[in-house]
């Protein structure tokens, strides 16, 4: 087998101007692009065209109109990246269901955790079918035995199973939605996010254009990311689509085993647009000792970063470390934004890399203000944040104070979008989405940021800031201390605030994984004292087992949330016999 | 069965291991999850089979998925994620390997 082409040979790249996902590859079947697949080792395990994945659509949709599914209904998919995701979501779109991307388990003996979250995510969206890869036919099964409504579960294969009747097609129009989106965060309580057909255009007409990614013939995606995140199926199946290019997908598994394949895709399929958030570009510089001698980056003109807080410590060490390999850091395009958009809010400028914006600590804590640090190599005084662009042509962003006052420049407060693109709420959940959106369509996105010159600063969500003594305090700040430090490594220490009366008291809860009760003791006073020197505040610091990890949202990021509640609830308490 | 040559990856490290091509005895399986699983013991406490691996070890979930991974390349077999998900104990974790290896 070999990889899809990256040029149609005639059809005319058109960025995003359809009204809906039908109509778009209506178009792009027309050309000969299209998705590779890869196995772990690099090798093509089935590569399907545009015009492929719209035949095999339509048979899919025949087959769901055939068995008497009703318009608007919705089918949970296990999105795992394979083509029987693509059949089965485009297979939707052309019948007028619903498609409904749910994660894949993770991890050994995550079978009950895995089956509470499918459970919370049929009754959220109110399913009536559940399909994936035949791996996860018993769970379906399993999950599915509370919800009668649940008419149809299995592996793909039952889809294949079904009759393909002479109907009609009712392909999902402009007006309609497109699917639903659980967002980030929501493992607990999950929020489906109505991605609309008509947003969903808007948002990739923004993406795919001048102010955005500005695709371009001779374009070609390489993605890893999973499907069941907004960035990957948005960003990395959608966006491609709208502009009919090829994509060469590898599954966050096997990126997990083997960061570099996803490099080697790039450089020998001449890939040029490729995301992760930081923690993909931490794997791959770890991994960097391997690359081979030929490896060639030079093509990647789009390296973004997007899905959680831009370390620039990160990117740097990987540009560093594949420079030899011809990856520039001018590629680099920090991004910022969120399912509830469709994705995209802003883009930094082409060319450039990732710039910074070093403020003052002090100012930052006290005064709400960004002002620029006198020293910006005083670790203490100083603080670096990425600039992540001017906002999209669509969307309009403000940063507010709390009075929902805009703020100018430089005035830290939250940030605000309305826009075409703006989700119409969460799916069957109006008071969830009165809590973010007001009735003149501005949402709230959580975050808390500054504008610089009309680019967006983000800093930190806002339900995990702390104040100690007035002062305002990032908790990844803390937990960036403790890392740098060396004292745990990355994602092992989490930092968040409890009610102490009068204020504000700073609790940091690390995984131990030190045996022995001096080995405890050290390791604790270890963080308190990085912490001190760091942030200049008191914590108390809390052991957690490994065994019990700390708590993550269904994207992977930990939830300082959640290890908050937890710690309130007692679970982070010494065991007393321990003692 | 395919050899190890094919399987080599050009470009990382974990490809240097040493894949097995050969049949493994069920004591070779549970002897590789246990030096895996050794640098999470906790106090004198053996790993036996019937450890359990993410409770009675200091192991975390992302080392758990690397050594998954290591086992999964040394012995060359994919465990699916569904099987992966209802395994708890290293004995389950040796008879998936080994069950497996039978039908490869």
């Amino acid at each position: 087998m070999t990889p899809l082409p990256t040029r149609n040979s005639k059809l005319t790249l058109r960025r995003a101007d359809f009204r809906s996902v039908p109509e778009m590859l209506d178009y792009a079947a027309q050309g000969e692009t299209g998705v590779t697949f890869y196995s772990v080792r690099g090798e093509i395990l089935s590569a399907l065209s545009w015009r492929q994945i719209r035949e095999r659509a339509h048979v899919t949709a025949r087959r769901l109109i055939g068995a008497g599914f009703a318009r608007g209904e919705r089918i949970l998919i296990t999105a795992d990246t394979w083509p029987g995701f693509f059949d089965a979501f485009f297979g939707a779109q052309y019948a007028g269901l619903l498609p409904v991307p749910v994660s894949v388990p993770v991890g050994i003996g995550g079978k009950d955790a895995y089956l509470e979250q499918l459970k919370r995510q049929l009754a959220a969206s109110g399913a009536v079918a559940a399909v994936g890869i035949e791996d996860l036919a018993g769970f379906l099964a399993d999950a599915a035995a509370e919800f009668p409504a649940v008419r149809l579960h299995g592996g793909v294969s039952v889809l294949e199973a079904l009759p393909e009747k002479p109907v009609d097609l009712r392909p999902l129009g402009p007006a309609d939605l497109c699917y639903i989106q659980f967002s980030s965060g929501s493992t607990r309580h999950p929020h489906g996010v109505q991605i609309t057909q008509a947003a969903l255009m808007a948002n990739l007409a923004g993406m795919t254009g001048p102010a955005g990614l500005e695709v371009v013939p001779g374009d070609r995606a390489v993605s890893w990311l999973p499907l069941y995140h907004d960035m990957g199926l948005i960003g990395f199946t959608m966006a491609p689509l709208s502009t009919q290019i090829s994509l060469d997908y590898l599954t966050p598994r096997d990126f997990a085993r083997r960061p570099t394949q996803w490099l080697n895709l790039i450089s020998r399929n001449r890939g040029t647009i490729a995301y992760s958030p930081s923690f993909g570009y931490d794997l791959a510089a770890r991994r960097a000792a391997n690359q081979p001698d030929d490896l060639d980056l030079s093509s990647w003109r789009h390296a973004g970063i997007g899905g959680d807080m831009i370390r620039p410590d990160v990117l740097d060490r990987f540009s560093a470390a594949y420079e030899k390999a011809g990856f520039s850091a001018k590629a680099f395009i920090p991004s910022y934004g969120m399912a509830e958009v469709c994705l995209a809010i802003t883009f930094s400028p082409h060319g450039v890399g990732v710039r910074t914006d070093t403020i003052d600590r002090v100012a930052l804590a006290e005064g709400h203000r960004a002002q620029p640090a006198l020293d910006a190599q005083d670790e203490r005084r100083a603080r670096s944040f990425v600039l992540c662009g001017k906002v999209l042509p669509g969307p309009r962003l403000e940063v507010r104070d709390e009075e929902g006052k805009a703020l100018g420049d430089r005035e830290i407060g939250r940030i605000f979008v309305a826009g075409p693109s703006i989700m119409p709420g969460y799916y069957g959940e109006p008071e969830a989405t009165r809590e973010v959106l007001s009735a003149d369509g501005w949402l709230d996105t959580g975050d808390l940021g500054y504008t610089l010159k009309g680019e967006i600063v983000v800093t930190g969500r806002a339900k995990d800031l702390i104040i100690v003594n007035g002062r305002n305090i990032w908790p990844q700040d803390i937990e960036w201390a403790i890392e740098s430090r060396k004292v745990v490594k990355n994602g092992d220490s989490v930092a968040f605030s409890v009610d102490a009366g009068e204020g504000e008291r700073v609790v940091v809860a690390v995984l131990a994984r030190v045996s022995g009760e001096e080995g405890r003791k050290t390791l604790a006073s270890d963080v308190a004292l990085a912490v001190r020197e760091a942030i200049a505040v008191d914590c108390e610091v809390v052991l957690v087992p490994p065994s019990m990890g700390l708590p993550t949202t269904s994207s992977g990021k930990l939830s300082r949330a959640r290890a908050k509640a937890n710690y309130l609830a007692g679970l982070y308490a010494p065991k007393t016999a321990a003692a | 069965m395919r050899t190890a040559h094919e399987l080599t990856v050009e470009n990382d490290g974990i490809a240097d291991t040493m894949i097995l091509t050969r049949s493994v005895s069920r004591a070779e399986v549970v002897r590789e999850i246990c030096a895996h699983l050794e640098p999470y013991q906790v106090g004198e406490k053996p790993i036996t089979g019937e450890t359990v691996i993410a409770k009675d070890l200091t192991i975390d979930s992302l080392a758990i998925m690397d050594m998954v991974m290591e086992l999964e390349d040394r012995f060359d077999v994919s465990i699916p994620m569904s099987v992966i998900a209802e395994i708890h104990t290293v004995d389950q974790l040796a008879d998936t390997i080994g069950d497996l290896r039978a039908r490869a």
